[in-house]
């Protein structure tokens, strides 16, 4: 079971050093000894109040991948409706019960970034933040997701 | 009453006298298909089970020219209701039909121009080149090797989704055709395949269920007619098709519900506390009093005031102590504390009288025996007729067994339409007392008829003559009679009188049967063989 697993994010990576160039706002990486663990760096989708920021993401491959998802979650800190605010755990569809094993880690970073650009305040994780968006409060949600982005996803300045 | 009383006699010349002494219940056999009454529900064994499922399977393929992996799916999906299935199939043609349920028709030319065909390279596992025989296209055009969908197959299975295994395509609906699926899983894994989706047709259709007897007995009922009724299995366990709880007629199954819970819990115990003991102000066990005056003393040597619970010194009295005012108000506590002791009397009532009877019944299955058991020696010994068919015992003690249980649920029925629980806006205080009335005169001569009944089995008829064993015949055949009717009555008050002007429509109560509840008869599978 694992062999193929691991045939598969053997050859993902090989495609993921292929394509780093043609996808510059997504940087893969593999954990150095162990291939069921990988990071990310994804940018912040330009005109949303990520804009500037880089993320970065935590890959747990479970044993039965590609037929099962994985599991990512934010390690920066984002203020984001389907982000839990504490534990970066995401909420999409893909990585539950609409995954198919033809995704990749890497489409799976591309739709996270769709998801950070389209945020769906009707099923929150973090609640305050899909609140202000469904009350309306759009300004209120951009300043506060900058403020987090600002503080958590750049570089200190000085 | 007189033609009751006639019908009974015919069904027993008619019937055929096969008795044994074990636990099974062989009343009325043969009688549960009578002229009248066709069989509402069938058992179907487990042996059975996938000839059942073959006879709906075979009735969809005919009618709509499918396959049987196809007309599964179909079933499975729409829950086995091959009613609705034709009439959606009327209704929304049959493309519409085939892809809510996630089948497609196969369309070649959709599929040849894709790039998956000539490359010959599967997405899953990002294999290029690989020979066009280890690759399989399912009906919806994907197509992907033989390992990665095994291992599909392999984890869906694992994980209890064998009766919808979706194409591993991102966003595609299509169900994975079942004969791939067998092929290419190993066949340990094909007979865990094979029976998820067999028991699809008893766990995910309305009108079939497992029969709820522990250990499991194996088989599953089914109900031709769409009733409230009550079954018994072949394995002897009468239940509510609609709940699976023990049958409880006439109670409907959220008043049996809310009884079981109310009797298993503790609430009544913690009601009485609260009613008959107060906590100590300092040690705070609860104390109930016995005697004497309102000064209590508790264990702990504290004293307190018996009427609102406050410590007071050991020389208060109900005249000296200063400021003690808890004689001059009533306060809400005092009104709490008489709902509740009301509430409990009535309860107490109310399961008293349904205990005794349950009890009864307990006894009675003892007497039964016995009067069994002296019938069948008896026509070894005596030649009359009225010693050799001793049906009218049996019968007799068969009429006591079910109005008995009657009653004591109807006791059940009584705590909630009466009660404040479930009816409480329903009718005012006035119509409440006509119908608690009504109903409870007919309990009584319910009751009373019961008593009676059980009184004449008790006689032992074995040592009787001629004369006296025809008479006790008569007796127990009108009193039997008589209970019938007065049960049947019973119903009729609660559909059209007690329950029937209420709008709060879930209470569903399973039909009086005079004849006590059906058995089902067995699905024989050769029945559907020959029609199909």
């Amino acid at each position: 079971m694992q062999a193929s697993s691991r045939a598969r994010l053997f050859k993902e990576y090989k495609e993921v050093q292929r394509e780093k160039v043609a996808d510059p706002d997504i940087q893969l990486v593999c954990d150095d000894t162990n291939i069921f663990k990988w990071t990310a760096l994804i940018k912040g989708p330009s005109e949303t109040p990520y804009e500037g920021g880089v993320f970065q993401l935590a890959f747990a491959v479970p044993e039965h991948y590609p037929l099962q998802p994985p599991q990512v979650r934010f390690l920066t800190k984002i203020f984001h409706p389907n982000v839990h605010f504490k534990t970066g755990e995401i909420c999409l569809d893909i990585l539950k019960n609409a995954w198919s094993p033809a995704w990749t880690l890497q489409s799976v970073c591309r739709a996270i970034i769709a998801l950070m650009a389209h945020p769906e305040a009707d099923s929150p994780l973090n609640c305050d933040s899909g609140n202000l968006l469904r009350s309306g409060d759009v300004r209120g949600f951009n300043s506060m997701a900058r403020m987090y982005t600002r503080l958590a996803a750049m570089p200190k300045k000085g | 009453m007189d033609d009751e009383y006639l019908s009974y006699e015919e069904e027993e010349e008619n019937e055929e006298v096969d008795y044994d002494y074990d636990d099974h219940y062989s009343e009325d056999v043969g009688q549960v298909i009578t002229k009248e009454e066709a069989p509402t529900s069938q058992v179907i064994t487990k042996e059975a089970l996938v000839a059942a499922q073959k006879q709906v399977l075979v009735r969809v393929m005919e009618l709509l020219s499918v396959k049987e992996n196809q007309a599964r799916t179909l079933l499975i999906y729409y829950q086995w209701d091959v009613d609705k299935l034709f009439c959606l199939f009327a209704d929304q043609g049959k493309d519409r039909l085939f892809s809510c349920a996630g089948l497609t028709a196969f369309d070649p030319c959709l599929v040849s121009s894709t790039r998956m065909m000539v490359m010959n390279c599967c997405d899953i596992c990002m294999e290029d080149d690989l020979p066009s025989d280890v690759m399989t296209r399912m009906e919806c055009g994907h197509s992907f090797c033989n390992g990665c969908w095994k291992e599909h197959f392999i984890v869906r299975i694992n994980e209890g989704e064998s009766k919808r295994i979706k194409c591993m395509a991102h966003k595609c609906n299509a169900i994975c055709d079942e004969d791939v699926v067998r092929r290419l899983v190993s066949p340990e894994l094909a007979k865990k395949f094979e029976r998820f989706l067999i028991e699809s047709y008893v766990e995910d259709n309305r009108m079939v269920k497992w029969c709820p007897s522990t250990p499991h007995c194996g088989n599953a009922i089914r109900k031709i007619k769409d009733d409230d009724g009550e079954v018994e299995c072949l394995c002897g366990l009468q239940f509510c098709f609609s709940c699976l709880s023990e049958s409880h007629s006439p109670c409907s199954c959220l008043m049996w519900k809310l009884w079981t819970k109310k009797c298993a819990d503790e609430s009544e115990t913690v009601n009485w506390i609260t009613v008959n003991t107060k906590l100590c102000p300092k040690c705070t066990k609860p104390i109930s009093k016995s005697e004497g005056c309102n000064l209590m003393t508790c264990k702990c040597g504290q004293h307190f005031c018996w009427l609102c619970g406050e410590a007071t010194g050991v020389s208060h009295t109900w005249t000296t102590i200063d400021g003690h005012s808890c004689g001059r108000y009533k306060d809400d506590k005092v009104r709490q504390m008489e709902r509740a002791k009301r509430d409990l009397d009535r309860y107490t009532h109310y399961h008293y009288r349904y205990k005794a009877h349950t009890d009864s019944l307990k006894l009675e299955d003892k007497l039964r025996k016995n009067v069994l058991e002296k019938a069948v020696l008896n026509s070894e010994r005596k030649s009359e007729e009225v010693f050799t068919n001793y049906i009218w015992v049996t019968d007799g003690v068969n009429r006591l067994f079910r109005s008995r249980r009657i009653l004591s649920y109807s006791y059940v029925f009584a705590y909630y339409m009466f009660g404040e629980e479930l009816f409480k806006d329903e009718m005012s205080d006035k119509e409440r007392e006509i119908k608690k009335n009504l109903f409870e005169d007919q309990q009584q001569q319910l009751e009373c008829n019961v008593e009676r009944l059980s009184k004449v089995l008790e006689e032992p008829f074995d040592e009787y003559e001629f004369m006296k064993a025809v008479d006790m015949r008569r007796q127990l055949n009108n009193l039997s009679a008589l209970v019938d009717n007065i049960c049947k009555q019973m119903y009729e008050c609660i559909e059209n009188e007690l329950l029937g002007p209420i709008q709060f429509g879930n209470h569903n109560i399973a039909p009086y049967r005079s004849k006590g509840i059906e058995q089902a008869t067995e699905f024989c599978a050769d029945i559907c063989k020959s029609s199909s």
